[in-house]
């Protein structure tokens, strides 16, 4: 038998196989240490990945047509159609076979309609969906601004004034904010039917930027609390008013503050369930309490009810990406900075 | 206790050099500093004798032992850190008491351990109290009791004092010195202060630019100093250097001041390859006096109660030129005499205090050996 | 001479008019104040008022006073405790869960490798999301014959696998929750590590401590507080659950997920619209939310002040 010894090198004596030229404790550059590391690496990207499966799987089944995505077992492979936006965004009826002839002969398709008449549809009209979508931004961006103004203004004056019961008025307002929806919708619906507000844009406007406000107003007076008031006192020495003070000093430099309280406030108005679909039916059903219902024409059409799924999270995606450094701060209620 | 020796240690970020590859050997008992301007590589150093730093090359003994491999927690040292590096949510007690049970030490003689420490740093009354409620200087007595109850190998710090109030820094300074004493401890101590180290060191470590430049005593670090960085960089202020040309015995300095160089030094000078040369002198071995050979004008002068320093311009124009073309030296002179400002002075250097430097190469030249 | 107006002259040059402080404070203060109490304030005591009543709001008749009626009955009802009862479970498990999902996730997060800011950010992105859409598309997700749970899991056999949404609801929607709201717990305990400074570890790396005996001492007693808050806040949120059942269940199968939200939701727009007895059952919700919150709310201000 051949024996070949091999010198077993232990890390003690030689050290790592290459040389360090990190900044890195010798307990790092063990082969034990560097196994950790790269376990944890292949773990965490195992799970961000896992973690945005659904997602990925409902991005997928949006651009399914409607037999890929009812498909058992699950698709994972398949052509890509606009089926689901199709349904999604038109109102459509099926043709016959003479009628789809003479529709394909018509001069003035759009693009759509030619992907309708593939499937033997033709396009009617637009689908409630699109109005929903438009009701969704409209009262989340008007709410989100009067939200962040009045916010604005009411943290200015709780930071840099002393006023009386300050302390209990800001617990109040934070408390608003933890109050279940359902709780206090049962009196807004009747109040809101009683005026004349249920179903209208005015109305939850004014409802979410009622929500919004509580949060905005102790976001932002917590950006206000950490700007230092020497540059405001110095103005003043100088003659500005009290408002050129706030214009032109407090307000520029919490822009980052602003910014990020209207993201919050734009996501919870965009995303928000209850309220809308306890207080709207018709004109100013917003998109979230449609997504559910309003889809389908016999058995659930998965595919458009994906496609809008996705349009609609597409938006709150960007956004948490543009801004994701503020968002710890506004998630914790302020709880930690950046 | 022990010995440290470090043969070749170097370390380089990417490829930054952090500490260029050094000899090093501290001895038993010694009160080593390693001194140093920010980013010279003095605590790098300390860190790879401690393992909390892997070195690039090179190798690392402790008592003899390769420790170059082992990780910090094996290598029987006590660490005390800038800013304390005290474990917030434990008490004093705990936190003194930690490295302790870390060992799995039974309690009763951790407790007895821990008794004896606290009362060497006079901290019995904090030991229930939070490291957020202490001072500074408590904490870092703290972190030296916890250091000093492993009873390990050496002491290692990293410029324990400089988050201190000046105040303090001067009684701690003498606490650390005096623990040292009565421990026999190895210590190796890291500061850019060359104040500290000059009071606390057996020997000092000068290092710049990831390079030891001199290893010695303190007095031997201030009477001969091997380069221009050395010598600039201890004392407070610290060494005057001026430039000048050598000719004939003499060298001639700016302002038209002429110096006359001892005999023993002129070889060294005219071995020289060109006749600049750089002539450095301590404030305190100047005399002033009325027929000195070097003069110039006073530019600033500070008041120290028991001395006056005095900034001499010794650009010789009557009017005191600010851009900074001047050579400014500094003079130490009687507390009892007045120089307003922009007086003519002329003083007389000592000659055995005076030191000359190439200035090419910045080291020290050295006198022939007499007779 | 003319007296010259006291507003112009009599003052030093370069004076301006100026809005008092006072009014500054009342004008910036008062919309707010105003828009909450008039959208709280009032509708809580008018829901108050309605809990004592009988009353149905499509019907004709006005409220009726019975007294404590209401809330008799309520106490009496089985399905309302039922309906506690499903709530309470459902905030226990999966606030439980979050808790040490989320804490696992930021201590394997913790360590500075190189694509860590762009993993926590993508981990961040449930969260965001509207719960009921969420709940929506997880329905296909679940569904036995179509869905990508079972075939993940493995059970290809759509006859042996497990019917989500039927068999196992509640759990369901507590994986649909722990899927969307680990990542805020690990978000707060990552910020809690991230405070601790390396030379901390360093030094009880030099005091020979076992890395148990670091997390331990160390880590954990850093990361409690934030933990807790953690905790307070989502055990809120998960009592008040009301998007994420709709979207993913209706409250279904039957009662099996109907969280006392949902209840009180039936309870007003469908069938008898039982707006007073619902109006009772929010105010009993309403108490038990509001004493968890103000807990939250507590231990939040005195965390800041630390």
């Amino acid at each position: 038998m051949a024996t070949n010894t091999i010198a077993r090198r232990s890390f003690a004596e030689t050290g790592p196989r290459t040389p360090v030229v990190d900044s890195v404790r010798v307990d790092q550059v063990t082969p034990g240490a560097r196994r950790g590391t790269a376990v944890r690496l292949i773990l965490a990207i195992l799970i961000a990945f896992l973690m945005l499966i659904p997602v990925i799987w409902m991005a997928m089944t949006a651009f399914k047509s409607r037999p890929d995505a009812t498909a058992s077992p699950p698709k994972v492979i398949f052509t890509p159609s606009l089926d689901g936006f199709i349904g999604l965004f038109t109102n459509r009826t099926q043709l016959s076979a003479g009628a789809l002839a003479a529709e394909l002969k018509r001069p003035d398709l759009s693009f759509w309609d030619r992907q309708a008449l593939a499937r033997g549809m033709r396009i009617i009209g637009p689908s409630k969906f699109v109005q929903q979508i438009q009701n969704s931004l409209i009262i989340a961006l008007i709410s989100t601004l009067l939200a962040v103004t009045l916010g604005l203004l009411s943290a200015y004056a709780f930071s840099r004034y002393d006023i009386p019961g300050k302390g209990d008025w800001l617990f109040f307002i934070l408390s608003t904010r933890m109050l279940p929806p359902v709780v206090v919708t049962i009196p807004i619906f009747l109040m809101y039917r009683a005026v004349g507000l249920y179903d209208t844009h005015i109305g939850m406007i004014l409802l979410y930027t009622v929500f919004n406000l509580s949060f905005s107003v102790w976001l932002l007076k917590g950006f206000i609390d950490e700007i230092p008031i020497e540059y405001e006192e110095a103005a003043l020495v100088d003659g500005y008013s009290r408002l050129q003070t706030f214009r032109k000093i407090v307000l520029p430099q919490c822009v980052t503050g602003i910014a990020a309280t209207a993201v919050f406030c734009l996501i919870f108005a965009w995303n928000e369930y209850a309220f809308a679909l306890m207080l709207t039916s018709e004109r100013a059903r917003t998109a979230p309490p449609a997504i559910p219902a309003n889809l389908g024409v016999g058995g659930i059409e998965w595919h458009v009810i994906a496609a809008g799924s996705l349009l609609f999270l597409i938006p709150v995606v960007i956004v948490t990406f543009a801004l994701r450094r503020y968002l710890l701060r506004g998630v914790t209620f302020g709880a930690i900075r950046q | 206790m022990a010995e440290i020796e470090l043969r070749q240690v170097a370390k380089k970020f990417g490829n930054l050099w952090a500490v260029k590859p050094m000899d090093l050997t501290i001895h038993d008992g010694e009160f080593v500093a390693l001194l140093g301007p920010s980013g010279c590589g003095k605590t790098t150093t300390l860190r790879m004798i401690s393992g909390l730093e892997a070195v690039t090359a090179g190798r690392v003994y402790i008592n003899g032992e390769d420790v170059t491999w082992l990780s910090a927690s094996q290598r029987n040292i006590a660490f005390v850190f800038q800013f304390f590096a005290l474990y917030p949510q434990m008490t004093v007690r705990q936190n003194i008491a930690f490295p302790l049970e870390s060992q799995g030490m039974k309690r009763a003689l951790i407790n007895q351990r821990v008794d004896e420490v606290v009362k060497i740093l006079r901290i019995e009354h904090l030991l229930q109290r939070k490291p957020g409620a202490l001072s500074g200087g408590d904490k870092q007595r703290v972190a030296l009791a916890r250091a000093l109850v492993r009873k390990p190998a050496c002491f290692l710090m990293d410029e324990p004092l400089g988050a201190l109030d000046a105040e303090f820094r001067e009684a701690m300074r003498a606490e650390i010195k005096r623990l040292h004493l009565a421990q026999h401890a190895t210590t190796v101590y890291v500061t850019h202060d060359q104040v500290e180290a000059m009071a606390m060191g057996d020997r000092i470590v000068v290092m710049s630019a990831a390079e030891i430049q001199q290893i010695g005593t303190p007095a031997e670090v201030y009477h001969t100093p091997t380069n221009l960085f050395v010598a600039n960089f201890i004392g407070s202020p610290g060494m005057n250097l001026v430039p000048g040309k050598y000719a004939d015995g003499r060298v001639h300095l700016p302002g038209g001041s002429v110096c006359t160089v001892p005999p023993a030094w002129q070889p060294a000078l005219a071995a020289l390859p060109s006749d600049d040369v750089i002539l450095g002198f301590r404030p305190e071995a100047t005399q002033v006096s009325d027929t000195g050979a070097l003069r110039g004008t006073v530019y600033a002068s500070d008041l120290h109660g028991s001395y006056t320093m005095l900034h001499i311009s010794l650009e010789r124009t009557g009017r005191i030129n600010g851009n900074g073309g001047d050579k400014i030296v500094h003079i130490r002179t009687r507390r009892d005499v007045a120089y307003p400002l922009g007086t003519e002075i002329r003083f007389d250097l000592d000659p055995e205090m005076m030191r000359f430097f190439d200035p090419k190469s910045e080291k020290a030249l050295s006198k022939e050996a007499r007779g | 001479m003319d007296q010259p107006l006291q507003s112009a002259s009599r003052l030093p040059r370069g004076y301006r008019r100026q809005i008092s402080d006072s009014t500054i404070q009342r004008l910036f203060i008062m919309p707010t104040l105003v828009l909450l109490i008039l959208w709280n304030v009032f509708p809580l005591f008018y829901s108050l008022f309605l809990s004592f009543t009988r009353y149905s709001h499509s019907g004709k008749q006005p409220p009726v006073w019975i007294g404590t009626g209401n809330f008799d009955a309520l106490l009496g009802d089985p399905s309302i405790w039922a309906a506690f009862a499903v709530t309470g479970r459902y905030a226990l498990l999966s606030v439980s869960l979050q808790a040490v999902i989320g804490f696992g996730l930021a201590l394997l997060l913790r360590a500075k490798f190189k694509a860590s800011g762009l993993l926590t950010t993508l981990i961040l992105i449930p969260m965001m999301l509207s719960p009921v859409i969420v709940g929506m598309f997880w329905r296909l997700i679940f569904n036995p014959l179509m869905g990508i749970f079972n075939y993940m899991l493995g059970y290809w056999d759509p006859t042996t696998a497990p019917v989500w949404l039927k068999d196992h609801a509640l759990l369901s929607i507590v994986i649909v929750d722990v899927w969307m709201w680990s990542p805020f717990v690990m978000l707060l305990c990552l910020s809690g590590l991230k405070a601790i400074p390396d030379y901390i570890y360093e030094a009880a790396a030099i005091d020979r401590a076992s890395s148990w005996r670091q997390f331990w001492r160390i880590t954990l007693p850093q990361v409690a507080p934030l933990l807790l808050l953690a905790v307070l806040f989502r055990t809120i949120e998960a009592l008040k659950a009301f998007d994420l059942v709709m979207g993913l269940t209706g409250g279904g199968p039957g009662n099996t997920t109907e969280t006392v939200s949902v209840a009180l939701y039936r309870m007003v727009f469908q069938g008898q619209a039982r707006t007073g007895s619902a109006s009772a059952l929010a105010y009993v919700m309403l108490i038990v939310i509001v004493g968890v919150s103000n807990v939250y709310i507590w231990y939040l201000n005195r965390m800041k002040e630390a």
